[in-house]
């Protein structure tokens, strides 16, 4: 009796520990979004949920690394979410690792017709990703309070900016307002000094990493003067600081994407959003990267649940939920006709950032991407941190950027 | 299931007893199989193979090629770099612990007005999670905003130090932040020690003229090495290992990959690079360090011989 018990026992146990099964009415959606971004998000799963009874869906934040990386390591494990939601760079890795599905037999062409063309990423002959955002691009921010007209050239910055410092003073060497600041730890924010002095990050072939030249010296040796020389940007600041120094008004103009607009204008700022100043040396506006923002599924979706997946993804891709993610997080929506909506049209902020859009350059999703970013990493901050000179980090990022990409193919 | 047990014992010549116990063990044998030797190993072959991103689901064995790498093969950051600053890193650590624990617990173990209070506070750099703490302590170190700083120049008028932004700081930050963390874990296992240690002793000391110094080199530190030694084996472990604080207070190993220990540098090639069978060799690596060290800790300080 008692052995039967003892069995009985660990076959309970051994139960519990049996994977959960497959819920058909949960959908799961794993995104990036910014607390304002997730608060419209969640109001309009809400009513979804409201209009389907009985249908779950669930949406869980995840650090943009971590749920690159994570969605990875789930897929390959035959499990992780049913739409995943992001900026469109990590797409080439997914689609070399099998971990999402084509679109384009899911979706038909009449519903894809409104979108923008840049909306709809289509990679190695499928349909990838569907973006509800186009942009998730840099732009120049500026606070009203300290300036009405933005600069448009990199010399009025340094100008406007030493005006703005003189103007509210110095506390032991330090400016009580700094005239710009950006984030020096992700490569991502130096990319629009890189393209004003005439670089690109791959070559012409799309996959050689073109880190290595007379652009990449310049934007470096740039970035330092601005810090160095000027003293118009802080000595040390990641994305925390230079985004506190610019709501609690220490800084005049901030280098920073339409995901934390929203966020300014609702903390009180007198927000100003304008393109970013063109090198006057090159006669080249400084372009930042624009990726579309938007879903990608899941290649181990059960075949049952696609219906179920693909409406919820038609409702957040709906005209009305568009419009209201635009009108609340001044984001680019990517649907056509939403474009010609009033609010859109006289949304000044909405205006400049299409112009911003409009002077980018697409962000490459191959997966070659990836070591450029790693590579890059290191000598932006060694530069920053006056451990390697502009060439020396420049030299170093090439031969990182090589090294990694032969790695990762090997 | 009687004649079942019977037939089991005389084929297998073991008792009722031998198969009940066996029968007890089974399910925690099947959870750790699942969760330790599987993984184990899993990464052992892993290590073995060519699995990074291109190959993430059809890689293939290659041998010892991944071990070879890391020898050989100068890398950013290098092993040898990373292995002696992991060496640093732990060693530092594990010396302010002991010696900040001990102490303070030598302290706590006094008559003290007010004890539970201080023992409280001291307690609290172990209860806060450790990502709060590292977050925290990245935002002290910040060069013009953070409070150390601030202390530095206003109050001590030195020189502001870029705590983050060059190497050799970034990694006294880290081991600052970590030594904060990890002395109340020292100091609660030689208070334990402490209050065992049989009050007869002392007083038998103080009859014989010794002076403290001579009763803590004669009764206090040898009665505490048994419980000491163990604490000290695992705090090693758990330092070389510790991946929150290098990965969070560096922000992944910043600036320049130059703050990395082994085991970050082990996360960033498995889930930054996706080089897995890489990062999987050098796990194995970190293993057989940690094993070695064990073994070769427990056998020299007898610490085991003490206790039984």
């Amino acid at each position: 009796m008692r052995m039967i018990f003892c069995i009985g026992a660990m076959l309970g146990i051994l139960a519990g520990c049996s994977p959960p099964k497959s819920d058909e009415n949960r959908v799961v959606i794993w995104h990036q979004m910014r607390p304002d971004e997730q608060n419209v998000l969640q109001r309009q799963l809400k009513r979804y949920m409201e209009s389907k009874p009985g249908v779950t869906v669930v949406d869980l934040y995840k650090e943009t690394e971590t749920l690159r990386s994570a969605y990875i390591v789930a897929s390959i494990a035959g499990q992780g979410p049913d739409l995943v939601h992001g900026p469109s760079d990590p797409i080439g890795i997914y689609e070399a690792t099998r971990t999402i599905q084509p679109l384009e037999n899911h979706l038909n062409s009449d519903f894809l017709t409104d979108f923008d063309s840049s909306a709809i990423l289509w990679y190695r002959g499928h349909l990838y990703q569907i973006a509800d955002k186009i942009g998730n691009h840099l732009a120049l921010l500026y606070n009203k309070k300290f300036l009405q007209r933005p600069p448009t050239t990199e010399k009025e910055l340094i100008e406007v900016s030493k005006i703005i410092q003189d103007r509210h003073g110095y506390t032991a060497g330090r400016p009580n307002v700094y005239g710009l600041s950006w984030n020096y730890i992700e490569p991502f924010f130096f990319i629009p000094f890189y393209t004003g002095f005439g670089g690109w990050v791959l070559g012409p072939d799309g996959v050689t990493p073109t880190l290595d030249n007379p652009s990449m010296v310049r934007a470096l040796g740039f970035i330092r003067e601005l810090r160095d020389k000027h003293k118009i940007v802080p000595n040390e600041a990641d994305y925390e600081i230079a985004d506190a120094l610019f709501k609690d008004e220490k800084t005049a103009m901030l280098i920073n994407g339409d995901w934390s607009w929203a966020g300014y204008l609702q903390g009180g700022i007198d927000l100003g959003v304008a393109p970013l100043p063109m090198i006057t040396e090159t006669g080249k506006w400084c372009a930042p990267m624009t990726s579309p923002k938007g879903y990608s599924l899941n290649v181990n979706i059960d075949e049952k649940k696609i219906p179920l997946v693909l409406d919820v993804l038609r409702f957040l891709l709906s005209r009305e939920n568009q419009l209201e993610t635009a009108r609340e997080l001044t984001t680019a929506p990517t649907r056509k006709s939403v474009y010609r909506e009033p609010e859109i049209v006289q949304n000044e902020i909405l205006k400049n950032s299409l112009l911003q859009i409009r002077r980018g350059r697409s962000m490459p999703v191959v997966p070659e991407m990836r070591a450029v970013w790693d590579a890059m990493r290191p000598g932006y901050q060694a530069v920053m941190g006056g451990a390697l000179t502009a060439e020396e980090a420049a030299k170093q990022m090439q031969r990182l950027a090589v090294r990694k990409i032969r790695e990762m193919n090997e | 299931m009687n004649s079942l047990l019977s037939a089991t014992e005389k084929r297998f010549g073991v008792g009722r007893q031998q198969l009940f116990i066996a029968f007890l063990v089974l399910p925690s044998f099947v959870i750790l199989s699942g969760v330790v030797f599987y993984p184990f190993v899993y990464n052992v072959v892993l290590s073995l193979g060519n699995m990074n991103l291109n190959r993430i689901r059809d890689w293939e064995l290659i041998g010892f090629r991944q071990y070879v790498k890391i020898f050989t093969e100068p890398g950013q950051p290098d092993f040898y770099s990373v292995f002696l600053k992991t060496i640093i890193w732990t060693g530092v650590n594990i010396v302010f612990h002991v010696a900040l624990g001990v102490f303070l617990a030598l302290v706590l173990n006094q008559r003290l007005k007010g004890k539970s209070v201080f023992r409280t506070v001291l307690i609290l750099p172990w209860a806060i999670p450790q990502y709060i703490v590292a977050l925290t302590w990245r935002g002290l170190f910040n060069y013009e905003y953070g409070a150390i700083n601030l202390i530095i120049t206003k109050y001590l008028n030195l020189p502001a130090v870029e705590w983050l932004r060059s190497p050799t700081e970034a990694f006294i930050a880290c081991i600052l932040t970590n030594v904060w963390l990890g002395f109340p874990f020292m100091m609660v296992v030689a208070l334990g020690a402490l209050q065992s240690i049989p009050h007869e002793l002392y007083e038998a000391a103080d009859i014989d003229g010794a002076r403290w110094h001579h009763k803590l080199r004669r009764i206090t530190l040898p009665l505490i090495r048994p419980v000491m030694v163990p604490a000290i084996t695992l705090g090693v472990i758990w330092t070389f290992n510790n991946l929150n604080i290098v990965w969070l207070v560096s922000n992944t190993g910043e600036p320049s990959d130059n703050t990395h220990i082994l085991v970050s540098f082990v996360f960033k090639a498995a889930f930054n690079f996706y080089s897995f069978s890489y990062a999987s060799a050098l796990s194995m690596i970190i293993f057989v360090i940690l094993l070695a060290f064990t073994l070769i800790f427990l056998t020299k300080s007898r610490a085991t011989e003490a206790a039984y």
